[in-house]
């Protein structure tokens, strides 16, 4: 068995693993109980599927998706910084005017 | 020339291995923790490694060309990225978390956005007060 074959093989081994992988923690951002629970588990999700991108460019010899690697870390890194702040505005302003409600309620009573 | 190939090619499977051990570790610490911080904790840690040594031993393989060159590039980006993701997380949940105190313990009581609506301030202004109580 050369050379060749065994990187081959073991390429095959690794994916499938990843794969699974993948499919857990998908299992959990439906499950988790909370809003932080799935906004980590994309995360992990994205890290795993660049682990992935980057095993095929290698595997298939074509260096052009190594960019989409790049990329890929990028956007993720985007979307938990925005889904944090989007969350954490609505949380707020949801509060705010909780606040305010229960204040008019209890100036009419008085 | 040849030899020198293929010892690096098989150093290269050994760490690709390890990376992928890393990341079955980290996913049994996620699946594991009943808290979203300690979950937080494996994730963070287990990602940032787990890619390094993944990528590093794909390196290896591939040898002095473009390719490695942009694999280190998501290497560096990952290693300032996944940190700071970590801490805004953390953030979201010290500030909208309802039953903090039974896990956590807070010096003000109730959750951060308690304290954020009684002295009607934003995150960023309470983090530069304290920066500079500290340097006075």
């Amino acid at each position: 068995m050369t050379l060749d074959m065994f990187t081959d093989k073991v390429y095959s081994v690794v994916l499938v693993i990843l794969a699974i992988m993948v499919l857990v923690c998908l299992f959990r951002a439906v499950i988790g109980p909370r809003v932080p629970d799935r906004i980590v588990s994309v995360n992990m999700m994205g890290t795993m599927v660049m682990v992935i991108i980057a095993i095929l460019a290698v595997k298939n010899n074509e260096g052009y998706l190594a960019d989409i690697c790049v990329l890929y870390a990028m956007i993720s890194f985007l979307a938990v910084v925005v889904l944090c702040k989007v969350y954490l505005g609505v949380y707020l302003e949801k509060k705010k005017t909780d606040d305010k409600k229960k204040e008019e309620t209890e100036d009419g009573d008085h | 020339m040849a030899i020198i190939k293929a010892i690096f090619t098989i150093l290269g499977l050994i760490l690709l291995f390890i990376g992928i051990l890393i990341f079955v570790f980290e996913l049994a610490g996620f699946v594991k923790y009943r808290y979203i911080l300690n979950r937080m904790h494996a994730a963070g840690m287990g990602d940032t490694l787990g890619i390094f040594i993944c990528l590093f031993g794909l390196v290896l393989i591939c040898g002095f060309s473009f390719v490695s060159a942009k694999l280190l590039l998501v290497i560096a980006f990952l290693w300032f990225a996944s940190p700071t993701a970590s801490h805004l997380i953390s953030r979201l949940e010290a500030v909208t978390d309802e039953e903090i105190n039974k896990y956590v313990d807070v010096q003000t009581e109730g959750n951060l956005s308690e304290y954020l609506r009684k002295e009607d301030k934003d995150l960023t202004e309470i983090l530069n007060e304290e920066e500079e109580e500290e340097d006075e």
